[in-house]
């Protein structure tokens, strides 16, 4: 008896020992894998290296309606890396292909690199608005809703120009995808920095065909630059403009999405004065007669004055605010109907969030009005009032 | 619809993992149960059986003849063999009777045998003394005097130190004195060292253990049962608790335990706790032991008991929980804000000591994704060039940190712990300098193992390092998952453990919201007013 | 007496029992199914409304297994409805409960292969599971409480520190308006919110093993009001962080939020991590109480013993885990399974309560 279970034991010894040997069926080495930290897509044209890849006669079946570049980190430093020299080599790597699938060009990726490319860690995607004019954002953001390594948290930007570019740095040692993700960090500084549209945001914003504006990135000397938002029409999910930094940034105040920031003014003398904000609360008011639809917004703000050029300021005074806050309060406005004529009548697009107010509030009207909105929107009159209250001026005072 | 639904009829390989799917269990419960009684072999049957062992464990010896040279002839035949045995005969001065002694070399104090005994013996004790049969024991001025029932119990109380007498024209012989033989003084407990709290710890003599156990209070309600157990070589064991706490069914059933223990020699406690406990197989021990009296005492205030054995500083505590593995009297002593603290730290480090390497293994082999992108960069960096996959790359690093510190408990006390810092000092940073392992292994290997050694009781970490293993083993084969499946293994088994009838997981499962105040936390003494409702005790205050 | 040899669960046990029986593969799944149906940001509505609903059918069950104290739903139906009928009742109930083991565990899988160990082979995530919850079960219904009882706060802590990190994407305009659409589409998506309580059935014969069956009442709606609360909060939260539209369109919309954000700086930054562990454990707890039912049910209904039982259902539940072909079957799958847990109830607590209560009450026959 003993002998036999002795047997039977060494069966399962054995078996319980061949299990993790012919198991691990998912196990992967993290140092054998690369990491994407950023996806940049581009309208379709082979990138330089496919160029010449294809001109030997390395190509396959597709057509080039999109490039995507992915930028692979960090990248495998062979022998002994010391510590002085790490900071001299780039950190990491983009390789560019073209194609109609997204997911096939990534495996076309994988016939040119040492190591698999693993998506869990991509950090942000940014997209060409050339390539938006002709693609639709759902087409192109589909593959990367459905992956299963992608994560929803990743960040997506729009690219005044060719969006590899926005991968590449001239400092050693940084990976550009890093930076651009914690470029939002900023917003607590400037409004100019919209809220950031992560892969869930854009999935519910595609779907419910509103209108939107993505933040832009610009490119130049090496460096990268948040530069205003594109706006993307909803029922076509194509890019048809852009706002400009200061559109961006009224925006940002409009949709109460930033509270930081400084407004600009000149006073009566011609000199600059600056206001910084400490608080911002807009409230749209939706309101209905008959079929007609009008908002009421008005906008709120808190904050000090901060800077003055003006040499014959006038000291600390309550009156002297309000002379301010009168001056600031016309700035501000005059920002905002700027905006609003440009969305009304420009682009004739909601991108301020009028619709949802509306919705929220009168959901009959709404119902009547949501599949035309945007020209519905761009005929409505919308009446703004802003007020300014300078609480403070700094720990500078004159009397 | 007949055609949709042949469509979803599975294929053969889907038959076949099903029947294995039947099969492995019952294969593997036949193998466990098999391993079972095999290993339950410890325990004497409970039938007919154990009457004949009775008798087999006492021969019974022939009886004293009345004839003193015959006697005397017996005993030396039998034991006079022995080198060390010191025969002595006698004359009574004032009754001229003869009388032998016997007693082992080195048992005694030379000055109380010349002294006293002798002196006595062969000066002052009159007729009026001897004479009267049956009255010897009350006219000797000794304090420790039996009486032996047969030649075979005299023969091997003298060999086991006592000091045999026979005079000439009693029947039976006398045992006189205990035995004195070569002890350690007190010491501070080695395994359970506290910075505050008592510095005594238990030896291995019983009567002096149970005299520490008595003289942690006034009480005449300590109850202390001494029984002989071991077929061959026979021993002392003490069975300690309060008479008014204890729960009555729970020490019967120990009592039942320990006369169904068959062993021919039990020599140490862990021999007692092997015989006696519920489940051989499992990894978790379910008596505890310990080698400091308060803690004993604190553990019979609870309505537990203790067994005490002659010849080993290790007292059992019965029945025992997972809990009481990670408290420390220390917990008590100190204030309770701190006293919890410590506490929810050493289940923290419990958790690391099990599941570290595991966790590692399953992030750097399964799951990049699951980890912070940075750490994940810093982690790929430094694994550049390590040749192993992380299953490999963790056993190289935690079998030599446990060759470490095994050797490091051989090694002599000075020298043990710097080999200790220097064999994992060195060993670790040229590994990480050879390529080997990742300098971010080594720092999970290192939290391991301190945490490892921050669980107070030694046995408990043994368990813990055991079961670290299997842990692994399961996340190099399922990852993430194959954690959770390990630590569900765990769960399910602990639930169904049992210490002594007590569920072992007490009070976490089923739930005791009572005794939860003695668990995570240690709560104000002025909260403590009842006892665990686990032991099911008799009188349940401790307060007034 | 000091060692207990009863199979019995204490109220709280029962408590935790019957949530964990509940609360399943829906936690992942129930705010896509069900705002798909109502399409509006009232989805929570609709599950305050299932929750209530169902409440009369808990205590239906309940009164139904109060009168037989000590017994399970396959021993008294026997009693109510005749033998051969009682017998039949009880196997559609058996099978009904292994189809939604089934189903637990190939949803775990399909997670499982997708979010944590692509490429692994089904086989081999399934049967470790399944053997080890035959080890758990084994040890009978106290086990399986005991081990419910450690995971349930585990996972409740767990789910609430995430839902509470996840706050910092909730938006209060994606819960608005309220009734914008009126009250039709919080109804027609009654349907799937009741869906999400399949399960309730075990309280049939958790009743009987209850230290004081007179507290079942109490100890199973304090179980379905746990259930409903986190539920509650979970499409709540859902809903709030993702809006409807890409709640609609997610797969397994409560992962899809908690990946939707990265805590930097905090040691497990992606919290889809803890996350995961505690489903899978909640799973474990979830299949082996339904593991346990239908060997219970087999066992007591052809007089078999327990453990034998156990190994023979074994291959059973592999074979319908592995039964469905596709994700979509499998939520296929589960809308059935809601469709059988209605028509069961119709059959099971509400056809027995009738019979029973014509026998007693009218023909006033001793049962």
């Amino acid at each position: 008896m003993y002998r036999r279970c002795g047997r039977s034991l060494l069966v399962l010894a054995i078996s319980i020992l061949l299990v993790p040997l012919a198991g691990c069926w998912s196990s992967n080495e993290i140092e054998d894998l690369a990491l994407s930290t950023g996806l940049a897509m581009d309208k379709g044209q082979p990138a330089p290296v496919e160029k010449e890849l294809e001109g030997k006669g390395s190509t396959y079946a597709k057509r080039n309606r999109v490039m995507v570049t992915i930028q692979v980190a960090p990248i495998k430093s062979k022998g002994n890396q010391g510590k002085d020299q790490s900071g001299k080599q780039s950190a990491y790597m983009n390789v560019s292909g073209s194609g109609d699938s997204i997911f096939e060009i990534f495996r076309q990726f994988s016939i040119r690199l040492d190591r698999p490319v693993i998506g869990h860690h991509l950090k942000v995607v940014v997209i060409s608005v050339d390539l938006l004019r002709k693609q639709s954002i759902e087409q192109i953001t589909d593959f990367l809703l459905r992956d299963n390594n992608i994560r929803p948290s990743t960040l997506v930007y729009l690219s005044d120009g060719p969006a590899r570019e926005t991968l590449i740095s001239k400092m050693p040692g940084e990976v550009p995808s890093f930076h651009i993700a914690g470029m939002h960090r900023n917003q607590s500084r400037t409004s100019k920095v919209l809220d950031p549209v992560t892969l869930t945001k854009l999935d519910s914003l595609t779907h419910s065909r509103k209108s939107f504006v993505l933040q832009t990135l610009v490119t130049g000397g090496g460096e990268i630059q948040l530069s205003g938002a594109g706006i993307i029409n909803g029922s076509t999910g194509r890019f048809i403009g852009s706002l400009n930094q200061e559109d961006t940034e009224s925006l940002n105040w409009l949709i109460g999405g930033g509270d930081a920031g400084p407004i600009k003014a000149y006073d009566r003398n011609g000199q600059p004065i600056t206001y910084e904000l400490l608080s911002m609360k807009s409230k749209i008011t939706p309101r209905t007669e008959g079929e007609q639809i009008s908002f009421k917004v008005g906008i709120e703000t808190e904050g000090r004055l901060i800077e003055t050029w003006d040499e014959q300021a006038h000291p600390t005074t309550n009156e002297y605010a309000e002379e301010l806050e009168e001056q600031f309060e016309e700035k501000l406005q005059e920002k905002m109907q700027n905006l609003l004529r440009k969305l009304q009548t420009k682009y004739k697009t909601d991108v301020a969030g009028f619709g949802q107010r509306l919705a929220i509030e009168k959901p009959a009207v709404w119902r009547k009005v949501k599949d035309d909105w945007d020209r519905t929107f761009s005929r409505s009159q919308v009446t703004i009032t802003c007020k300014v209250k300078i609480t403070d001026f700094g720990s500078f005072t004159e009397k | 619809m007949l055609s949709s639904v042949i469509d979803y009829i599975p294929g053969w390989n889907v038959w076949t993992q099903a029947i294995l799917a039947f099969l492995i269990p019952i294969l593997a419960s036949k193998i466990y149960k098999k391993m079972y009684a095999i290993t339950g072999k410890g325990k004497k049957p409970d039938t007919a059986d154990s009457k004949k062992a009775e008798t087999l464990l006492e021969p019974s010896g022939a009886p004293f003849s009345g004839d003193y040279e015959a006697d005397i002839q017996v005993i030396r035949d039998r034991i006079g063999g022995n080198s060390d045995l010191i025969f002595r005969e006698i004359r009574m001065e004032k009754t001229n009777v003869r009388a032998a002694l016997f007693y082992v070399a080195g048992m005694h104090n030379d000055r109380v045998l010349d002294l006293h005994l002798m002196e006595f013996l062969m000066f002052e004790a009159g007729s009026d003394t001897i004479n009267e049969p049956g009255r010897i024991r009350d006219r000797l001025p000794f304090s420790c005097l039996l009486e032996a029932s047969d030649l075979n119990s005299f023969n091997r109380s003298v060999m086991f130190g006592h000091i045999g007498l026979m005079i000439e024209g009693e029947l039976g012989g006398l045992l006189i004195e205990y035995p004195n033989g070569a002890n350690r003084s007190v010491q501070e407990p080695l395994s359970e060292a506290l910075l505050r709290g008592p510095r005594l710890g238990f030896t291995e003599v019983l009567s002096e253990n149970t005299s520490m156990l008595r003289r942690q209070g006034f009480s005449d309600q300590l109850e202390i049962k001494t029984q002989k157990v071991g077929t061959r070589l026979r021993k002392d064991l003490a069975l300690a608790y309060i008479k008014d706490i204890v729960n009555p069914d729970l020490l019967e059933e120990v009592s039942a335990r320990i006369g169904k223990m068959d062993f021919d020699f039990i020599a140490e406690s862990g021999y007692v706790e092997q015989l006696i406990e519920d489940n051989y197989l499992s990894p978790f021990q379910q008596v505890q032991n310990t080698e400091r009296p308060d803690r004993a005492i604190a553990a019979l205030l609870e309505g537990r008991i203790a067994i005490l054995l002659d010849g080993t500083p290790f007292v059992l505590i019965v029945p025992s929980t997972f809990s009481m593995l990670l408290q420390s009297p220390e917990d008590y002593y100190e204030r309770w804000l701190p006293g919890s603290l410590l506490r929810m730290l050493r289940f923290l480090a419990a958790f690391l000591a099990l599941m570290a390497p595991a966790l590692y293994i399953s992030f750097i082999s399964f799951h990049p994704g699951l980890i912070p992108t940075e750490l994940a960069m810093s982690i790929i960096e430094t694994r550049q060039g390590v040749p192993f996959p992380s299953l490999i790359e963790v056993l190289i690093l935690e079998v030599s940190i446990e060759i470490l510190r095994e050797a490091g408990i051989r090694l002599p006390k000075p020298v043990g712990p710097a080999m200790g810092i220097v064999g994992g000092l060195i060993i670790g940073d040229a590994a990480v300098q050879a390529g080997i392992v990742s300098p971010f292994l080594v720092i999970v290997v290192a939290v391991t193992a301190i945490s490892s050694f921050s669980i107070p009781i030694y046995s408990a970490g043994l368990s813990l390092r055991l079961l670290r293993f299997v842990g692994m083993l399961f996340a190099a084969f399922l990852g993430m998952y194959g954690t959770i499946l390990f630590f569900l293994l765990l769960c399910s088994h602990l639930t169904k453990l049992k210490s002594f009838g007590v569920p072992y997981l007490t009070p976490v499962s089923p739930f005791r919201l009572r005794d939860w105040k003695d668990l995570f936390f240690r709560a104000p003494l002025a909260l403590m007013k009842r006892r665990p409702a686990m032991t099911k005790t008799q009188d349940d205050k401790r307060k007034s | 007496m000091f060692t207990r040899t009863d199979d019995r669960i204490t109220t709280s046990q029962a408590v935790v029992f019957l949530t964990n029986t509940v609360l399943g593969a829906g936690i992942l799944t129930m705010p896509r199914s069900v705002t798909q149906t109502t399409e509006t940001p009232d989805s929570w509505l609709t599950i305050f409304i299932g929750g209530a609903v169902i409440l009369p059918v808990i205590l239906l069950l309940v009164k139904l297994s109060q009168q037989f104290p000590g017994q399970t739903v396959f021993q008294y139906a026997g009693r109510i409805a005749g033998k051969l009928p009682g017998k039949a009742i009880c196997m559609l109930l058996v099978v009904y409960f292994l189809v939604i083991a089934g189903f637990e565990i190939r949803t775990l899988a399909e997670v499982t292969l997708f979010f944590l160990l692509e490429g692994t082979p089904m086989w081999a995530i399934v049967l470790p599971f399944i053997w080890l919850g035959a080890y758990l079960v084994g040890g009978g219904i106290n086990s399986i409480a005991r081990v419910n009882q450690i995971v349930f706060p585990i996972s409740m802590l767990v789910l609430f520190v995430s839902f509470g990190v996840s706050l910092r994407l909730f938006d209060i305009n994606n819960l608005r308006p309220v009734l914008g659409e009126g009250l039709l589409p919080v109804f027609a998506g009654l349907k799937s919110s009741i869906l999400v309580y399949t399960g309730c059935e075990v309280i049939l014969t958790l009743v009987a093993y209850m230290e004081h069956p007179r507290q079942a009442v109490k100890a199973m709606i304090g179980g379905i009001t746990i259930m409903l609360a986190v539920y509650l909060v979970t499409i709540i939260v859902v809903v709030g962080g993702m809006s409807v539209d890409s709640v609609i369109t997610s797969t397994w919309p409560t992962i899809d939020l908690i990946r939707s954000f990265e805590v930097t700086g905090f040691f497990v930054e992606r919290l889809e991590f803890p996350l995961m562990v505690i489903w899978l454990m909640q799973m474990f707890c979830n299949f082996c109480s339904f593991f346990f039912q239908s060997s219970l049910g087999v066992s007591q209904i052809f007089n078999v013993s327990y453990q034998p039982v156990i190994y023979g259902l074994l291959p059973v539940l592999f074979l319908s885990t592995m039964a469905p072909k596709s994700l979509n079957d499998l939520f296929h799958l589960g809308d059935a399974i809601g469709m059988m847990g209605i028509g069961l109830f119709l059959l099971v607590p509400v056809l027995l309560s009738l019979i029973w209560l014509v026998r007693v009450k009218g023909l006033k026959q001793h049962v």
